[in-house]
């Protein structure tokens, strides 16, 4: 396969060409990535629905009962991501037990990345590989992460829809307030109604919600067991309107910009010697030299 | 209820001695002579991470031993729940068996009733245990691989051929279909005109450890947990001698557990189950005594000594006091013992016998009412019957030869044991309080806690052996280079080939118009949350519709089930 | 950003797939491998418990894994082994190396080595056996996509 067949893998739907593609852009350099993304940017129009919350709320459950229904109405990709190791750097990505037999029977695409490999831009890099799965013609993509850390939160800036899932009982309302989460929901979704302590829940979460200005957000009890409720939350995600274009087209070319000039900088100061002199100057005066220095070979 | 755990621990706590003998003797003479010896110190542990001392005194005594050893046959049954134990009755030898077609089984159980078994256990193989017929897509490469193939009644039929259930009992290792094999053990008996009063044997049908260790489930727990109920109510009231449940810490153990999450995990299981017999209606003294308990027997010999005593004890002060139990027996932990299954090493498997043996002995001296031995040969395949053989050997040597079946709990005193029981109890009590926090067992089951729990100490093992901190004798340590395979059993694609033509001839032959009748009749009782299935269970059973087939209707009503993500 | 970044796609961490391809629930040993694996660095895939080998072979695919690490201890591993080569091959994916493990006996080994699962290890393999076969088979199948996207 070529980059080229790769291309026209995508843009048919070849599961495997997509798959290969995002393995690519999950790591290659900005070369690379620009020749794929390039050639399928204009391609494809997807609605992307983030869906976040604290671990154990039953997010792969929900998206594993709730994909198939979507896909009646256009073709799915799901992409989750996994925290890796702070250790090894490794990772167990699971998320797919709870959905895999649903996949393989619709045929939806689904891709589990480790948070890894993006420190401190998730949300940019997976713009790219969000981008091929809209060119592979999607027309939903579930984006699932797990709402702990701010890279988590910060993803879902580039949803269209951005669903927070909490269950009763778990303490989740407050860790949610704390982690921030409560600002970013478009909807809130309280799973496992059918246990104790759900009205409560739903209650308190409202209440927070109306405190912050936030009395149109709905928040929709549902039992994943059962799929109470299910419609209604189907409702809003088709119904819901596509945001914030400008602002995610806007963060998009701030990383690559900030990652190539970053690029360009960073042979000067993986290859500069560190003698003893250098170690006493301020770091302040030594990268003001390497800039300069910089400019003049660009310059020339 | 969590005052009521941590009310034990404290117990538990308070009735710990000072510790000055030892630490005088430490200090006046053991310090001395390892400095003069050069003698470095190390940790020792066992498997439950609890510090080991060199030495016990009788300061490591609990203070109240009187109050909680009790005599064997008296509360808290710490020496045992009979009087006179084995001298009265040795402990049942009970192997399980069971592999390719019900024929070839039915061989077995006759070839081991000649050799002097007194019960019959039997295995069931994949396809079996997961509620499929032998003609499911799923079951191909697996009929009769690992236990015997029931698709339907006739092949039970075939199974207990010739042989008189009134006069045996019967021990059934399955779980999620429990309900289904249950009653074709029942509509047999039945057929043969034996009364079911008079039958007796012990179903395992402990779906909670399903989902924390051996992982075969057809229906979310909830579900399952119904069929529970039903067959527990249905058998008291119908089957007076049937032990309609055996927690099983076995496979938790062998998931990778440490002797004492093996001990708190089945028994908070146990709780669980005593809690769905009361929410049913019944009186705990009427249906407490009939359940039975089935644990591992490991290596570490005394920590698996002070395991079974440790149950027994807590067993009988929960039900008494908690649960408000009268009725002696219902406070009776009765057991049954398999030894351990993940010791056996494929390496130089002769040295499993050995390994065998002492567990064997250990489960002895705890004072089991049954007992497994396994085959040298298990880590390699299904045992031959030369192996299975030595293992029943092994155990009548051991009942027969070595005197040590003559006294009820030989080790009862032990400074170590007595101490090692105390604080297996009191770790088990803290799991007990940690679980209720997170809502029951259930709960910390459905959340993956559970599971998780027993992964991480079962990597921290794997990672010892690794490093050779613990030793595996033949895996890292004492290698041979030059290993021979040994004879192992071997099971052909026959008993496939032979299960699919026996049950397409029974689909043929059979009365469809009633089968398909009977299932409906099953699918609207499930649909009630208070109607006790097992009479509509036996209905299909009797009609000779399949296991599939009735475990389908469950899946149509309850749906399947995912374990949750535990890393 | 500087994380694992810039460098040929190839030289990404190890992504394996672990499955039980068949209806087996004995998974101590998977989840020790699962461990083992993230902590060697990989990217460790786990398909639960009683995947089809259609859904095995679909999630090597849409992860783009590396190396498909098969485990069953019940007997089935001619059978099921066989149906997830045998998807595979159908779908002509050549760039996913395969290998075993379990209760496999000796005279199967040579059987499935044709069939193209390597490996094939016994209970008490040390990990880190089992981890250099990883990496070795997972290079061989970078070196086949790495010539692909020169």
């Amino acid at each position: 396969m070529s980059i080229n067949n790769l291309i026209s893998g995508i843009l048919s739907g070849d599961n495997r060409s997509i798959a290969r593609a995002i393995s690519i852009v999950e790591s290659a350099d900005i070369k690379t990535r620009e020749k794929i993304i390039k050639e399928i940017y204009n391609r494809g129009n997807a609605k992307i629905i983030g869906i976040t919350g604290p671990p154990g709320v039953g997010k792969s459950t929900i998206i594993g009962n709730i994909a198939p229904m979507l896909s009646d109405y256009g073709k799915i990709s799901i992409l989750a991501v996994d925290p890796a190791s702070p250790f090894s750097g490794g990772s167990i990505l699971g998320n797919r037990i709870r959905m895999q037999e649903t996949l393989s029977k619709k045929n939806i695409f689904m891709r589990s990345t480790s948070n890894r490999l993006y420190n401190g831009g998730l949300s940019e890099y997976s713009w790219d590989i969000i981008k091929i799965m809209e060119a592979s013609g999607s027309d939903f993509i579930i984006l699932e992460t797990v709402g702990s850390g701010q890279s988590d939160i910060d993803i879902m800036n580039i949803a269209d829809i951005t669903c927070v899932v909490l269950a009763p009982g778990l303490g989740d309302e407050i860790q949610a307030i704390k982690s921030g989460i409560m600002e970013i929901g478009d909807i809130f979704i309280v799973n496992k109604i059918d246990r104790e302590g759900s009205y409560i829940a739903i209650k308190d979460i409202r209440e927070t919600l109306n405190l912050g200005n936030k009395i149109k957000t709905p928040v929709i009890g549902i039992n994943s067991i059962n799929k109470e409720n299910y419609d209604k939350f189907l409702d809003y995600i088709i119904k819901w309107d596509k945001k914030n274009y400008k602002k995610k087209y806007i963060g998009k070319l701030k990383q690559i910009i900030i990652e190539d000039i970053y690029n360009k900088y960073s042979c000067y100061i993986d290859n500069m010697e560190y003698d003893e002199n250098t170690l006493k100057k301020d770091p302040y005066t030594v990268a003001e030299a390497i800039i300069k220095n910089m400019n003049e070979i660009i310059d020339k | 209820m969590e005052d009521y755990w941590n009310l034990k621990i404290n117990e538990i706590k308070k009735s710990f001695k000072s510790n000055d003998k030892y630490n005088k003797w430490k200090e006046k003479t053991l310090k001395p002579w390892n400095q003069k010896t050069g003698y470095k110190d190390k940790k020792y542990k066992n498997s439950s991470d609890m510090d080991i001392k060199e030495l016990y005194t009788e300061d490591d005594v609990p203070e109240n031993m009187d109050k909680i050893l009790g005599n064997p046959g008296e509360y808290p049954f710490t020496r045992g729940i009979y009087p006179n134990m084995y001298r009265g009755r040795l402990w049942t030898m009970r192997m399980f068996s069971g592999f390719g077609t019900p024929d070839d089984t039915n061989k077995r159980l006759k070839y081991l009733i000649k050799n002097g078994e007194t019960g019959l256990s039997i295995a069931f193989d994949m396809p079996t245990l997961y509620g499929y017929d032998c003609d499911s897509k799923r079951s191909v490469g697996e009929v009769g691989k690992c236990g015997v193939n029931v698709s339907s009644l006739m092949d039970m039929e075939r199974i207990f051929d010739g042989i008189d259930l009134s006069r045996i009992s019967t021990s059934m290792t399955i779980n999620a279909p429990a309900a289904i094999l249950t009653a074709m053990y029942f509509v047999l008996a039945e057929k043969n005109n034996t009364d079911l009063k008079d039958i007796s044997g012990t179903v395992q049908a402990d779906i909670l450890k399903e989902y924390i260790a051996q992982k075969e489930w057809m229906y979310p727990p909830e579900a399952h947990l119904r069929l529970i109920r039903d067959m527990l109510v249905y058998s008291i009231k119908n089957v007076p001698r049937w032990n309609y449940i055996s927690v099983s810490g076995y496979h938790i153990r062998e998931a990778g557990s440490s002797a004492v999450q093996e001990l708190a995990f089945t028994l908070a299981d146990g709780f669980y189950y005593i809690d769905l017999g009361i929410k049913a209606g019944l009186n705990i003294d009427d249906f407490a005594p009939r359940m039975s308990f089935f644990f591992n027997s490991s290596i570490n010999f005394f920590e698996e000594i002070a395991k079974f005593r440790a149950a027994r004890r807590i067993w009988a002060t929960v039900l008494k006091e908690k649960y408000g139990a009268k009725n002696p027996k219902s406070m009776m932990l009765k057991f049954h013992t398999q030894t351990s299954g993940y010791t056996l090493t494929w390496q130089q498997p002769l040295n499993n016998i050995v390994r065998t043996t002492i567990e064997a002995m250990a489960a002895i001296m705890g004072g089991t009412q049954s007992l497994h031995t396994n085959s040298y040969d298990e880590a390699w395949a299904l045992p031959t019957d030369d192996a299975v053989k030595v293992a029943l050997r092994t155990q009548q040597i051991l009942a027969e030869e070595t005197g040590i079946s003559d006294v009820i709990d030989p080790l009862g005193g032990s400074y170590y044991l007595e101490r090692l029981t105390s604080e297996m109890e009191e770790e088990a009590y803290k799991y007990f309080a940690e679980i209720d926090k997170m809502g029951g067992v259930l709960n910390a089951i459905k959340s993956g806690y559970i599971q998780k729990e027993i992964a991480e100490t079962s990597y921290r093992r794997q990672l010892n052996i690794e490093n050779n901190e613990e030793t595996i004798v033949g895996v890292n340590k004492y290698i041979d280079e030059n290993e021979k395979p040994i004879n192992t059993l071997k099971i052909t694609d026959i008993a496939e080939n032979d299960q699919l033509r026996k049950l397409k001839d029974l689909k043929s032959k059979r009365d469809n118009t009633k089968v398909n009748e009977s299932l409906n009749k099953l699918r609207e009782a499930m649909k009630d949350e208070n109607i006790n299935l097992m009479p509509y269970i036996m209905e299909c059973v009797k009609n000779y519709a399949t296991l599939e087939e009735i475990s389908n209707v469950g899946r149509e009503i309850y749906g399947e089930w995912k374990e949750p993500k535990i890393y | 950003m500087e994380n694992g970044r810039n460098r040929k796609y190839t030289e990404a961490p190890i992504k394996i797939l672990l499955a039980k391809p068949a209806i087996d629930g004995h998974d101590r040993g998977i989840f020790v491998l699962a461990r083992a694996f993230r902590d060697a660095g990989m990217d460790v895939i786990y398909a639960g418990l009683l995947p089809t080998p259609e859904e095995v072979v679909d999630t090597a695919i849409n992860e783009d894994v590396d190396v498909i690490a098969l485990s069953l201890l019940n007997g089935a591993h001619l059978t099921a082994f066989k149906n997830v080569m045998d998807i595979l091959n159908k779908k002509d994916v050549h760039d996913i190396a395969v290998v075993g493990g379990g209760i496999i006996p000796d005279d199967d080994k040579p059987i499935l080595e044709k069939m193209g699962v390597t490996g094939n290890f016994g209970p008490g393999t040390p990990l880190k056996i089992i981890i250099k076969h990883v990496r070795e088979r997972a290079m061989e199948v970078r070196k086949i996509k790495e010539d692909e996207y020169k």
